[in-house]
């Protein structure tokens, strides 16, 4: 029942259960509303917040199909980036343990791995996270409240509890940051019913058993490699590549490495339907599309990792007239953030065309946050953004892939060099090194600008992430080979690439 | 005896002292006693036998002034602590009781938490009824915890009459509780 405005007057509206009042002079009752309490949400608010702006943030976390849910933080502390870390050090703590031996440590043959003291030490400190961020928007005076926000108009919210309570509040910008979901096949009988996604498997209580992973992105590559890792029986099931996205030659190298350490890979094959067993069990029959050849097999799980879709649904972007992509049903974002509704901001995984990513949503959120405040007008810069694969072997790259570099360039315009090297650690170890790899593509001529940056192997992240500073500050080949090695590492070898593809060469590195 | 037992936890609590806890006596608002209720408090019992539930340890009626005298509710059973269900049970067990309660703020995550929790109840069992302990898991009551500014846990704060009088934040051992839990009643 709309209440009727007039002038200046101000009108009382009856709400379900709770009475608001209006005000029209231009005066709302927040600054800023935030919608969407993770990485960029939690950000921008606080951010904003120290400002001295009037802020508040709404987080509602829409159970998944299976019924998990969890509390403030967002996908990357709930069920991204922080489970998915230490699940993934559990798994290489269990190589590590195989190799310790080799190295003179007294152990068992045989060693097992109990899922459910993983699982409950991982879940404890992501709520220890979202209790942190519950302290720290109290101190940021951040008002905070546990509604599903949608839009009413331009500076008005509605926000809904879980017992269907309905608060509106008006603001004078409303930011979105309510990020995305997995998605779940929409064509495959039995995928919702019998199947999880990542929203379930870091909250599961019990081992998922013998698992099937279909997708091959790096939520799904991520997830196989640690069940793999902690001695689960796991499958892959890739419809066409792996990494779409990704520079493809070390995509490969990926999947090659899991595969050599016996993660079963099904390649070109696409699920047909999942059934429950009277056992308990799952029964999944696919196709392999390049033989046309059906073929079944029985898991404990299975896990869909076939992409995110944004969380624009409930939000009542339409009635607003908040423009979309019509293929991806993202929020369309200008450089500033801005939509095509004055005073409403996107950003972060809502955003079309931005990076999924913790560290360009949370940066993006504070710099729009003092745009809001009026106290700046840089712009998020998108570009040379340095990114990590936390894969059994892990890949980080920052710049352009090498197809990418040879589209823009030409073949002729890049000079990539690469080498294969050996870890110092997996020598005694007796690890197999094979796809343990660099390869910096730069540009031709001159002082050969690097355009990207490639490397597979242990600790990868943290070994480009200084390269990502390089790369910002428009290192050149020249500059990468002057700098002096730090030894022994595997880093070292990012600074000692001489080797070109051009010359046909064989790449592979001696250790000194 | 010793306690000679020294937590083998590199830490001592979980989460980020943020700031000091900025309530140092924080008066949480009751009702406040109206000029009648206040002379029939001051005869003896009879009101507060209405009120008073002798089944449970529970003990709900207003304590308008300290200078009445204390009557113990002359309950046998005396759970040494309790948690706490909802902020209404928190009003009536903790607010309202006639006894300094320790609020023992924890969580299910915090492993140093788990520690001070039997030590706490050790301490308080020790005074034989002169103190209550209630606990709150500050994942179940997100907002009560937050109303306290407690940031890091196991964070522990006195209670006497409604007003914060003392707190503390990590662990300590046997000791330092003892002494902690004198300090709160007055002795």
């Amino acid at each position: 029942m709309a209440a009727l405005y007039g002038g200046r007057h101000r009108w009382k509206r009856i709400n379900c259960l709770h009475i608001f009042s209006r005000k029209l002079t231009g005066k709302y009752d927040y600054d800023l509303l935030v919608i969407g309490g993770g990485s960029g949400g939690l950000a921008c608010s606080k951010e904003a917040a120290q400002l001295g702006q009037k802020v508040a943030v709404l987080d509602y976390v829409e159970p998944s199909a299976k019924g998990t849910k969890w509390g403030l933080g967002g996908t990357c502390v709930n069920v991204g980036c922080i489970p998915k870390k230490l699940m993934h050090q559990a798994a290489l703590l269990g190589t590590a343990v195989k190799d310790a031996k080799k190295y003179g440590w007294q152990i068992p043959d045989t060693i097992s791995h109990d899922w459910p003291t993983m699982a409950e030490a991982v879940q404890n400190h992501v709520k220890s996270l979202n209790w942190g961020h519950r302290v720290q928007l109290q101190d940021k005076k951040v008002k905070y409240m546990n509604l599903k926000g949608s839009l009413v108009d331009e500076h008005t919210v509605r926000g809904l509890s879980k017992a269907g309570k309905e608060t509106v509040l008006t603001a004078k910008n409303i930011v979105i940051a309510t990020g995305g979901r997995p998605k779940y096949p929409t064509n495959i009988p039995g995928a919702a019913e019998h199947g999880i996604t990542s929203d379930d498997i870091f909250w599961l209580k019990k081992s998922p058993g013998k698992t099937l992973v279909v997708g091959a992105s790096y939520v799904a590559l991520e997830c196989a490699g640690f069940l793999k890792g902690i001695g689960l029986d796991t499958t892959v099931m890739v419809r066409s590549i792996a990494l779409r996205g990704f520079d493809q030659q070390m995509a490969s190298l990926v999947t090659d490495y899991m595969e050599a350490h016996g993660t079963r890979f099904a390649w070109k094959s696409v699920p047909n339907r999942v059934d429950k067993l009277s056992s308990g069990a799952l029964q999944v029959t696919w196709t392999d599309t390049q033989t046309g050849s059906e073929h079944k097999d029985t898991f404990d799980s299975v896990l869909w990792a076939v992409g995110r879709a944004p969380e624009t649904k409930a939000l009542g972007l339409d009635k607003l007239g908040v423009q979309l992509n019509k293929e991806t049903g993202k929020i369309v974002v200008g450089p500033d953030e801005s939509t095509s509704v004055p005073n409403i901001y996107a950003f972060g995984d809502i955003g079309e065309g931005r990076p999924e990513l913790t560290p360009t949503a949370i940066k993006a959120g504070k710099l729009l946050a003092h745009r809001l405040a009026g106290q700046s007008t840089e712009l998020m810069n998108y570009d040379n953004v340095p990114t990590t694969v936390f894969t059994p072997l892990e890949y980080s790259c920052v710049g352009l892939s090498e197809e990418e570099a040879e589209k823009r360039h030409g073949k002729d315009g890049i000079e990539i060099y690469h080498a294969f090297y050996k870890p110092l650690e997996f020598t005694v170890a007796e690890r197999d090194a094979s796809q343990c790899y660099i390869k910096v593509v730069c540009e031709q001529g001159g002082n050969g600008k690097i355009l990207g940056l490639h490397f597979t192997g242990p600790n990868a992240g943290e070994v480009a992430q200084g390269f990502a500073m390089g790369f910002q500050c428009g290192a050149t080949y020249s500059h990468l080979i002057q700098t002096v090695g730090i030894h022994p590492t595997c880093a070292e070898e990012v600074v000692k690439v001489h080797i070109t593809k051009r010359s046909g060469l064989d790449a592979t590195v001696t250790g000194c | 005896s010793l306690s000679a037992e020294k937590p083998h936890v590199p830490f001592f609590f979980c989460g980020t002292k943020t700031e000091a806890l900025h309530w140092s006596a924080r008066p949480r608002s009751r009702p406040a006693p109206t000029e009648e209720a206040r002379s029939t408090a001051s005869v003896a019992s009879s009101c507060y036998s209405t009120s008073l539930q002798s089944t449970t340890t529970r003990v709900s009626f207003l304590s308008p002034s300290r200078s009445l005298p204390r009557a113990l509710p002359h309950t046998s059973r005396r759970e040494v602590s309790f948690n706490v269900q909802d902020s209404e049970d928190f009003t009536e067990r903790v607010i309202n009781s006639e006894l300094p309660v320790l609020v023992d703020f924890h969580a299910q995550w915090c492993g140093p938490c788990k520690i001070l929790g039997p030590r706490l109840e050790k301490a308080v069992a020790k005074q034989k009824g002169r103190v209550a302990m209630a606990k709150v898991d500050i994942d179940d009551h997100t907002d009560l915890a937050i109303e306290y500014g407690v940031s890091a846990v196991p964070t522990v704060i006195a209670m006497r009459g409604g007003d914060v009088v003392d707190h503390f934040v990590g662990i300590k051992d046997d000791d330092e509780l003892d002494s902690f839990v004198s300090k709160v009643i007055g002795q």
